[in-house]
């Protein structure tokens, strides 16, 4: 058979990286050959039926020509196995899959826009298309933020980086998405802006909205529950507007924003915690 | 001159309802879609047969997600019989099954009686096709949305309507969301089914204890892969000591050993289904699997293994 997408990654570091993020450098010359900004692998975590499915990661960077970097935290039973495989340690990974973020055209100002953990597919993104970029990370408050290196790494990549929190204990007091929609309305000329975003849905949604009133190209990475990452299980699907669903593993995670039925996406369940938790 | 005696390889053929596999490995319904994604990790002609994902009358979208929740050794899916309709699947599709050394079982399924008979029509005469396996786990609408698999009467008369429709083998895939999963297998070989395929998923639900939500948006769905191959064994086991249709045997199938364990018990053939999703080449690796238990055990010819399981 010819060489597929099945492969076996050595873990080369993983570290804690702040933050509740873990930084975690695989070996995988293959994968790291043909990656392209806004894919991801399937990783299984371990060798036995504990857990059964393989998760999946958005690429972050690919450090070395033989190796890519994925930036998580603990969500689930899953990752925190995870937390707990040291270098050395091989595992199978599925990858590079799904369509990544289209190319930005030359003269085109990509604008950025990170929330929650979604901020490694934009992190690929800025390193080799960010000079020109404005990145606009937002969060709850300043501990949920990306780790303190992934910023730096935005400073150093991007044309500016645009923080935000809820309370304001970093940056900019507010949502993402306000700051965002003050930064577009400032701007003249907005032909040259394409919006990348990458977060949560309904973060996801208002960036769609914000696009549309700015007539601006929006191009999201969506995610969904997914068992394979091959196409097969159709448990990823993304509802489309024109109907029917769409894989994000197939013909995403990337989607041009207004091919989205935002409405499902926004439906998002909200945990009960009683007040200080 | 003496003449050296090399040993044959293993026979793993098997025939079931009539149709020769090369080996006793098949691909479960709905875990392989139609063959495409697999081709870049393995030959499709090394496999026994794939069943494809099921073909309805009209295309179906399927279910808002979220469709799926991992469970301890297995998943629930609740995907919603998402397919491209059996137009799309005879003119896109069956060619490229067609293209390789493979038996091809249609999965069938519809909402009404007229939908399943439609559907078999639409199939009977297309050229490739081996065989066609009955989802008959689905609510019949006309019916008050009861599924036609629960309810012996249903399950017959469904069966013998398909059977008039087509001269295709049919395989009647068993719900084991049944009190005793031999009566369906004799209502399925008194409709006049050739062969059984068992089981379909388990139902089954999770919840999101700190949303207070059901994990599915469907709130249930089928449970499968290694948490149920005990049910799914005994299932088997029980109908083939009733029931003399060959036996299709599926239900969380990860290595040669577990394959071994519905062969036994009196299945003809096996299908990887769950397994699929974690490892492309599960179905090689079975495959291989029975290959060495073979060997380990002097066994020739697995069909010499079919229902040997000593009780």
């Amino acid at each position: 058979m010819p060489s597929n997408r099945l492969h076996k990654a050595t873990i080369l570091t993983h570290k804690s990286a702040g933050r509740g993020y873990y930084r975690l450098v695989l070996k995988v010359p293959e994968a790291a050959a043909v990656a392209l900004p806004g894919q991801f692998v399937m990783l299984r975590v371990s060798e036995t039926l504990d857990p059964l499915l393989a998760r999946p990661f958005g690429i972050s960077s690919v450090p070395s020509k033989s190796s890519i970097e994925i930036v998580y935290r603990v969500v689930g039973r899953g990752t925190m196995l995870l937390t707990g495989l040291g270098s050395g340690r091989v595992l199978n990974l599925l990858g590079p899959i799904g369509k990544g973020f289209p190319v930005p055209d030359k003269g085109v100002t990509p604008v950025l826009v990170a929330g929650g953990s979604g901020f490694p597919p934009l992190h690929f993104l800025s390193q080799q298309y960010g000079s020109r970029a404005h990145i606009f990370i937002g969060s709850k408050d300043k501990q949920c933020l990306p780790p303190n290196g992934i910023i730096e790494s935005f400073r150093d990549t991007t044309f500016k980086v645009h923080i935000a929190t809820e309370d304001g204990s970093s940056g900019a007091r507010g949502m993402t998405t306000d700051i965002l929609n003050e930064f577009l309305k400032k701007m003249e000329q907005k032909a040259h802006l394409v919006l990348y975003a990458c977060g949560p849905h309904p973060m996801l949604a208002a960036v769609s909205r914000i696009a549309a009133e700015h007539s601006i190209s929006c191009y999201v990475s969506m995610e969904e529950r997914m068992a394979c990452g091959l196409g097969v299980c159709m448990g990823c699907s993304i509802p489309m507007i024109s109907g029917g669903y769409k894989r994000a593993c197939k013909e995403g995670p990337v989607f041009d924003a207004r091919e989205i039925e935002w409405g499902e996406q926004i439906r998002l369940p909200i945990p009960h915690k009683k007040q200080g938790f | 001159m003496t003449k050296t005696k090399v040993p044959a390889g293993p026979d793993l053929s098997v025939y079931i309802a009539g149709i020769k596999l090369k080996n006793p490995v098949l691909t479960a319904s709905g875990t392989f879609g139609y063959g495409e994604e697999f081709a870049e990790f393995i030959d499709l002609s090394m496999l026994g047969g794939v069943i494809v994902k099921g073909i309805s009358l009209k295309p179906i979208v399927g279910n808002p997600p979220p469709r799926i929740w991992e469970t301890p050794s297995g998943m629930l899916n609740a995907i919603g019989l998402e397919n491209p309709g059996v137009d799309v699947f005879l003119s896109q599709k069956l060619p490229f099954l067609r293209k390789h050394d493979t038996a091809v079982i249609v999965n069938i399924f519809g909402f009404s009686l007229e939908e399943y008979v439609g559907v078999a029509e639409r199939l009977d005469g297309a050229k490739g096709i081996s065989g066609l396996e009955v989802n008959i786990s689905c609510p019949n609408v006309k019916a008050g949305g009861m599924a036609f698999g629960t309810d012996l009467k249903a399950t017959f008369e469904l069966l013998s309507a398909i059977r008039k429709a087509t001269r295709l083998p049919l395989f009647a895939k068993l719900s084991p969301n049944v009190t005793d999963v031999t009566e369906f297998a004799g209502a399925a070989r008194d409709a006049g089914c050739d062969g059984l395929s068992l089981i379909n998923t388990l139902l089954g639900m999770a919840i999101d204890v700190r949303c207070r939500r059901p994990r599915l948006a469907n709130c249930t769905g089928g449970l499968s892969g290694p948490a149920v191959r005990p049910v799914a064994v005994r299932m088997v086991w029980q109908v083939a000591k009733k029931v003399s249709l060959p036996i299709i045997g599926m239900g969380g199938i990860v290595t040669g050993e577990d394959a071994l364990e519905f062969i036994l018990a009196g299945a003809s053939a096996v299908a990887v289904g769950t397994a699929n999703f974690i490892n492309p080449l599960a179905t090689l690796e079975v495959l291989s699997g029975i290959e060495n238990m073979m060997a380990e055990q002097g066994v020739s010819r697995i069909k010499d293994l079919i229902g040997k399981v000593s009780v």
